[in-house]
């Protein structure tokens, strides 16, 4: 049996169960459409959903890709300066705790309805899991491969790139795919507090308008992009892993 | 001849060991013995360079003469477990010690390569360790600290892993790999009758602190020990050992 086929059959009663619902009830499509005008919507709408979709993902992607390269250059400077991580730790745990009802809105203030705050809230919000499952991953480094190493003259650097490094993949993998997750939402969602164009203005827009049709196919195109963006990572994690863990994929 | 003076190792206000002195001399296969926490395996972390930060030591080590500082070429070590890193082939694994040296990786496999057939492992070159057994991911582990072409190789407890048969298998293998590419050893072990088997000489340690209370040497040759031969020095070991275990 595919592993995917549960999941379908359990999303396919809901939405017979929704769909039904509906009618039966008679529930006016203002408050809650039925999955198949959601669906009329999103066809008929499709151009324009589309576009800002395509503007979303562009925003997300560019956000992500910086906030790993962030989150990774934080990881080596965090575990090989040990002060760095005594002093910085705090202020990242403190920085997750900010609500982003709050500072989404201080961004656009500051920064414009540019693509910057929008990639500076995608950051701040996908890069401390990175950071703690690279942390969390290097930590795992068997001693006996840094003592191997270490035993052959290896220094630090070199115990890191050989040892520390693909110890921390299958943490670091974890960490990737619970921040894409996290990283349309939060792109949506900086886009709803100031944008010109993306889902989050979209969706804005259509509630603004009563069309809770339109706002449900938002979502349905943003859950579809991110299971694009969880499944560009999992090929990702497919090309490039090794020994044991390729054939786990196999 | 490679030699320990004056050696002291403290964990913490425990002392490990206090004032051991030790030679090795080259082609030859030294057992050290002894019961749990007596230090021998402090004495190999700390001979491969990778004795712990919490680990005080003071000695000297003196390689035909000259006083070394470890990690040092000449001193080549083999972890408890392979320690072979999963995510890269035999050979790569085999390398590892070649590229750390400095040598690039092509300039590494080509010194490799044409051991695998010698140590059982031909056709095994682009595996990764999962897809071999203990015992041929332990021939592995020898290569790549064989390879290395240091002049003492040092094993830790390096069978303890496996199951008796494969054991004795891999014993008999080492020495006959030995042998071809004689080296000197230092085998830190709990088993009395590898010790026995395979040791030129067997140190015998007291519990901690530890202190050498026995150097015996073996008399018959290696790969002739029958269990005639055996068993005198191995009654023997007991009971040292038994003396000294409370």
């Amino acid at each position: 049996m595919p592993r995917i086929l549960p999941t379908m059959i359990l999303a396919a009663l809901l939405l017979v169960g929704w769909e039904a619902y509906c009618r039966l009830a008679e529930v006016s499509p203002l408050i809650l459409p039925a999955p198949s005008g959601v669906l009329r919507a999103l066809a008929q709408n499709r151009a324009e959903i589309g576009m800002h979709a395509g503007v979303t993902l562009g925003v997300a992607t560019l956000g992500f890709s910086l906030s790993i390269c962030f989150a990774f250059a934080t990881s080596v400077l965090l575990h090989f300066v040990g002060w760095a991580e005594r002093g910085l730790m705090p202020l990242f745990v403190a920085s997750q705790t900010i609500p982003l009802v709050a500072l989404a809105p201080l961004m656009i203030l500051w920064f414009g309805f540019g693509l910057l705050p929008k990639v500076l809230l995608v950051i701040l919000v996908t890069f401390f899991p990175m950071l703690l499952s690279l942390l969390s991953g290097y930590r795992q480094t068997p001693a006996a491969f840094r003592e191997l190493l270490g035993s052959m003259g290896a220094n630090r650097m070199e115990i890191f790139r050989r040892a520390a490094l693909p110890s921390a993949r299958p943490a670091f993998l974890a960490g990737l795919r619970i921040s894409a997750t996290y990283a349309i939402v939060a792109t949506i969602f900086a886009e709803y507090a100031g944008a010109r164009r993306g889902l989050g203005i979209y969706i804005l827009s259509a509630k603004n308008n009563f069309r809770a049709d339109l706002v449900l196919a938002a979502v349905v195109v943003s859950a579809c992009l991110t299971l694009t963006l969880l499944g560009a990572l999992r090929l990702i994690d497919r090309w490039t892993a090794k020994g044991p863990e390729a054939r786990n994929h196999a | 001849m490679l030699e320990i003076r004056n050696l002291c190792i403290r964990a913490g206000k425990r002392t490990l060991l206090s004032g051991l002195n030790l030679g090795l001399q080259d082609n030859r296969i030294t057992a050290v013995i002894g019961p749990s926490g007596c230090g021998k395996t402090s004495i190999l972390r700390w001979l491969a360079g990778i004795a712990p930060p919490s680990m005080h030591s003071d000695g000297e080590l003196l390689l035909d003469g000259d006083a070394i500082a470890t990690p040092h070429p000449a001193l080549c070590y083999q972890p408890q477990n392979d320690a072979l890193f999963p995510w890269l082939t035999i050979i790569q694994n085999a390398s590892l010690g070649l590229e750390i040296s400095g040598k690039s990786r092509r300039e590494a496999k080509t010194l490799v390569a044409p051991l695998f057939q010698s140590f059982g492992l031909q056709g095994c070159e682009n595996m990764f360790p999962s897809q071999l057994s203990g015992g041929m991911r332990q021939r592995a582990a020898f290569l790549r600290t064989v390879v290395q072409d240091g002049r003492f190789i040092l094993l830790d407890e390096p069978f303890s892993a496996l199951d008796a048969v494969t054991r004795l298998r891999m014993q008999k293998w080492l020495l006959a790999r030995l042998q071809d590419r004689p080296r000197g050893v230092l085998l830190i072990t709990h088993d009395l009758n590898e010790a026995a088997y395979m040791a030129d000489r067997i140190i015998v340690m007291s519990s901690s602190p530890g202190r050498i209370i026995a150097d015996l040497p073996v008399d018959h040759m290696r790969g002739q020990r029958g269990e005639t031969a055996l068993a005198p020095m191995r009654d023997k070991l007991k009971s040292l050992l038994l003396e000294e275990t409370p």
